[in-house]
């Protein structure tokens, strides 16, 4: 079975972007999502959302969702009720809204205001942060209770997430007893677990000197995730 | 030590009453209100006045919360589009009856009460609005109440009430990360450990004014800390009084019926696949 590739955190890098796609071409991958942060500071930020929406012959078209960096830049332009880029000002200050600001033409804002959150393929959730916000960062390190909660939201057995950067696989599975009192008596319950899974994706742009472009691979017939590096790309801008 | 704890009195001023004097007889002397003061129900003013007269130190509810902010402030609990229209006439009639003192007091309530390892809430530790019911995933009732820093969660806003202890479990995880600049699945790090979970406690206070577990009498617990036991208390009150306050304030008369039937399903029945998108 073709294999999905994931991606997030391309953060407006269009060279980074082409990196993973020439990696891909060693693989026989049919699908290709991009797990948001598609924008950035970056000043290749147009051209990049114009290759996402018009990939050239021979390359995939990529299912988008929204990221962080993108509510960010939806909230500060107005589309998202009275919130603004709080989030990015806290972390990273004024000058990190006004260079997003100035990255991304006007024109591409109606395209990414419709980005879905996420999408749900098989029993897979595909997403940015989690099911219960773009924002949540799910890693490695998160509560086992926390990451069975985010998988319960959608139903889902595996959850695909790009937010923390990390390249990761936690695999869940358990069981618990409780018992129900109500008024009309006392009930014992068992909930079991099957084998479920929270994989981070990896960033695509983490930044010239966070490490290496990374992504993952995952073949839905086997279940099989490979996590991928374009180590050739170290240091790109 | 016992409390004693109610939620969703829904502005029915004699569920309230027949409630408290319960509680009265009982001899307890601490009790914990987790909000839904208001809405539906005919004596919004009457019941908060009674609240704070009492000085029952109370959660904001949703309706409470609706009030204050607005209808944009529901994050959805309506079951049918006739039930969203229904409430928000109630809504309406509500903030129109409100009077200002009683509307800063529903606007000054907390999001959350804590006493020791008890949190109270009214819906659920995320959101005013969300349902913790009495079947839900096992995992997601610990997760709430664990997420919390609580031993014990109570809610409310179900109207139905109940005590679900989650007991015995164990999540088996198995981290895999890559192992330096791997780039295949063999090369791998890989970790496996065994969390034993926490014994917990999640307690729905049911409703006062608007109970809808299947008989007409109101409900709340209370709680001995001490003996660590749970008592759900049904209470009956003048029913007729309150339905008959309803038609008088000319509020939908099925706010009336569902006190006289203890359900809710009339109104499931309307749209049963109504997903609100506000």
């Amino acid at each position: 079975m073709a294999m999905w590739a994931l991606l997030s955190g391309l953060r407006g890098n269009l060279k980074a972007y082409e990196a993973v796609l020439r990696d891909l071409r060693r693989e026989r991958v049919s699908t290709l999502f991009i797990l948001g942060d598609l924008v950035g500071p970056d000043p290749s930020c147009h051209a990049l959302l114009e290759r996402l929406r018009n990939p050239r012959r021979g390359e995939l078209q990529p299912q988008c969702v929204v990221g962080w960096w993108d509510e960010q830049l939806l909230a500060e332009w107005g589309y998202r009720g009275r919130s603004r880029a709080d989030g990015l000002r806290a972390a990273q200050g004024e000058a990190a809204v006004e260079s997003l600001l100035n990255a991304v033409d006007q024109a591409d804002m109606a395209w990414l205001a419709n980005l879905p959150f996420g999408f749900r393929e098989l029993d897979c959730a595909l997403l940015h942060g989690s099911s219960a916000d773009v924002s949540d960062s799910l890693s490695s390190d998160s509560s086992p209770l926390l990451l069975l909660d985010r998988l319960t939201r959608m139903d889902v057995n595996r959850l695909f997430t790009g937010r923390s950067g990390e390249q990761f696989c936690v695999e869940l599975s358990g069981g618990l007893d409780s018992n129900l009192q109500h008024l009309a008596g006392v009930e014992e319950h068992h909930q079991s677990v099957p084998a479920r899974k929270v994989i981070g994706v990896g960033c695509v742009n983490p930044g010239p000197t966070a490490g290496p472009s990374t992504y993952c691979l995952y073949n839905p017939g086997s279940d099989q995730v490979f996590f991928q590096q374009v180590v050739a790309q170290r240091g790109f801008a | 030590m016992a409390i004693a704890v109610l939620s969703c009195l829904h502005a029915n001023l004699a569920a309230v009453e027949a409630v408290l004097a319960d509680i009265d007889q009982l001899g307890l002397d601490t009790i914990i209100c987790l909000g839904d003061l208001v809405g539906y129900g005919p004596q919004p003013n009457e019941v908060v006045e009674l609240v704070r007269e009492r000085g029952i130190p109370s959660c904001q509810g949703c309706w409470d919360e609706d009030i204050i902010e607005g209808l944009d402030a529901c994050d959805c609990s309506y079951p049918s589009q006739l039930a969203e229209r229904r409430g928000q006439l109630a809504h309406h009639w509500t903030a129109s009856q409100l009077k200002a003192e009683n509307r800063d007091f529903l606007a000054g309530l907390p999001f959350s009460l804590r006493r020791g390892r008890l949190l109270f809430v009214h819906g659920s530790p995320n959101s005013q609005h969300e349902y913790l019911l009495p079947d839900m995933n096992a995992f997601t009732a610990l997760e709430r109440v664990d997420s919390a820093e609580a031993d014990t969660l109570l809610c409310g806003h179900t109207h139905r009430p109940y005590v679900r202890r989650l007991n015995h479990g164990s999540i088996r995880v198995r981290v895999q990360k890559p192992a330096g600049a791997a780039t295949s699945s063999s090369n791998l790090a890989s970790s496996e450990h065994q969390l034993d979970l926490p014994l917990r406690r999640l307690i729905n206070a049911g409703s006062v004014g608007e109970p809808r577990h299947g008989s007409t009498k109101a409900t709340y617990i209370t709680v001995d800390e001490d003996h660590d036991a749970v008592e759900i208390r049904e209470v009956s009150y003048d029913v007729e009084r309150t339905c008959q306050a309803i038609l008088n304030a000319g509020l939908p008369p099925i706010f009336s019926w569902r006190l006289r039937h203890g359900f809710e399903y009339a109104e499931r029945a309307d749209d049963a696949a109504h997903v609100c998108e506000r």
